[in-house]
């Protein structure tokens, strides 16, 4: 199933423009696929003085599996986080769907311009964090409910019904009703990938999600993450494990000082490097 | 030590104790009622009501309870425009004098545990909030303050408490709480050890009622924290 889909992602790969700046991403990609699912272009982001992104464009479609590697500095957790605003983008455009996000200048520099379009999209694009940020104040299940009923209304029966689905599909069923602090930090991550699934998002964005984990646990989250990669959801996974964006993902991205040094099918990109940087950070990481 | 005068006067005691525990009450839920908005508006982005909040926190934190419950008792009347408009037939009352300086009293304390407590809500937790697509008042009713309220508990009983023994300055403006019934208790039979030592025990009894009632609350409320 992996391999099927790599080789569709393969023809098209010439259209996945995602270098920097002058490229026109994005248009010859909307007359192979429909729509992109994530469109980004041109995404720059400056704290003060600090430019950490210098123009980041990318287009993900539909099912795509998308790691974005760097070192640490590089602004690969900021770039995931200007997708879902949780960081402002100094300038750049994010499109979810063909749905462009409204900017504004605002007092402080530009902010989005219409809150309920940012919520919208927000609920759209599920985030799971590096340091799981679950509510500690409720339940595993009360956690994984708590978006379904409030932000998406659903029913209490239905976001109850749709809360266990997901609690049971990382494998958490049995501890649906202990809080966080009882859990390992691994159980944690998979009650907060359930949490994201059971928005039922357009797109999944995961920020280091086992960077904040003990060795041995790991790997119980990575094999959810792969189990969702073959239902063949669209996900964009900001991550330190080689092994999964090499045999997982359907595109690697590597970051250095906030911009695109290498982008590519993962064979390609680990197995000819072609920036300098690319190939330090490999020797360092896989050593 | 003769406190033969004290069981005489229980009934008068438990008279005592009932508006003790009435003021204390009273001034508990007014006061809370009124802390939200005030530790709302002292974390929110406008910059007016922000300073407006927190002056309101600094001036009633900063001086004694006696002082502004003298002003607003003793005070008041002092003013025409007081005495002469509808407000007259609430600060005439020694009731409604105590009742108002101790809600607002507690209500500063209150919010100012609160904003604290807002303001501890880790970063994480919020940003999953806003990740999933909440507005900000989901955030708060859901997130926000349900976590802020659950630290603040252990904080606040010990609040209530201070309360409590913050009532006892109604009886020095002629109410008979417990104070107030030992004050009367004393001056009939000379007696000020035994009066103030039987008050002194049932404000014990009601402390411990209060600990207990926390230690209640802590157990159903704070149960995430346990392991």
């Amino acid at each position: 199933m992996l391999v099927t889909r790599r080789i569709t992602l393969s023809e098209n790969v010439a259209a996945l423009q995602t270098e920097n700046a002058d490229h026109q991403v994005g248009d010859s990609v909307v007359t192979n696929e429909a729509i992109a699912a994530l469109e980004i272009k041109d995404i720059h982001k400056r704290f003060g003085d600090l430019e950490v992104l210098r123009g980041i464009s990318l287009t993900a479609n539909d099912h795509d599996v998308i790691s974005i590697l760097g070192s640490s500095g590089s602004g690969k957790s900021t770039f995931l986080r200007c997708i879902n605003l949780l960081e402002t983008p100094t300038s750049g455009e994010v499109a979810v769907y063909g749905e462009m996000i409204k900017m504004k200048q605002g007092r402080n520099g530009p902010e989005a311009a219409d809150k309920e379009q940012v919520q919208r999209i927000r609920s759209q694009l599920a985030m799971v964090f590096q340091q799981f940020n679950l509510w500690a104040h409720m339940t595993v299940l009360q956690n994984v409910m708590e978006a379904p009923l409030h932000v998406l209304k659903l029913s209490k029966a239905d976001a109850r019904e749709r809360a266990e689905k997901y609690i049971e599909r990382v494998g958490m069923i049995d501890r649906k009703d202990f809080y966080p602090s009882q859990l390992s930090g691994g159980q944690q991550q998979r009650v907060a990938i359930a949490r994201a699934l059971a928005m039922e998002p357009k797109a999944l964005l995961f920020d280091e999600p086992t960077s904040a984990l003990d060795p041995e646990l790991v790997n119980e989250v990575l094999k959810v993450m792969r189990t969702l990669a073959e239902e063949g959801r669209t996900m964009l996974v900001v991550t330190h494990e080689m092994g999964f964006a090499r045999e997982v993902s359907d595109r690697v991205i590597f970051l250095h000082q906030g911009r695109v040094e290498e982008n590519g099918l993962p064979e390609q990109v680990f197995d000819a490097p072609k920036s300098q940087r690319f190939k330090d950070f490999l020797s360092g990481n896989l050593k | 030590m003769d406190f033969s005068p004290i069981i005489e006067n229980l009934p008068l005691y438990f008279k005592g104790l009932w508006l003790t525990i009435e003021l204390l009450v009273l001034s508990i839920i007014f006061g809370f009622v009124l802390a939200l908005p005030v530790a709302l508006a002292a974390v929110c982005n406008i910059g007016w009501l922000r300073g407006l909040a927190k002056g309101f926190i600094y001036v009633w934190r900063g001086t004694p309870l006696i002082i502004q419950m003298f002003m607003i008792y003793h005070g008041m009347a002092q003013f025409d425009f007081v005495r002469d408009s509808f407000l007259w037939a609430f600060f005439r009352e020694a009731y409604w004098c105590a009742l108002f300086a101790f809600a607002l009293n507690t209500a500063a304390y209150t919010a100012e545990m609160l904003r604290g407590a807002i303001e501890q809500t880790s970063r994480g937790e919020i940003e999953a909030g806003k990740a999933a697509g909440m507005s900000t008042f989901t955030l708060y009713s859901r997130i926000i303050l349900p976590s802020a309220f659950r630290r603040a508990i252990p904080a606040y009983g010990n609040e209530v408490i201070f309360m409590l023994h913050g009532t006892a300055l109604a009886g020095v403006i002629t109410l008979i709480d417990l104070f107030g019934a030992a004050k009367i208790v004393n001056s009939k039979h000379f007696i000020p050890f035994e009066s103030f030592i039987a008050a002194g025990m049932f404000y014990l009894v009601l402390t411990f009622a209060v600990v207990w009632l926390f230690k209640k609350l802590e157990g159903h409320w704070l149960k995430h924290l346990k392991h």
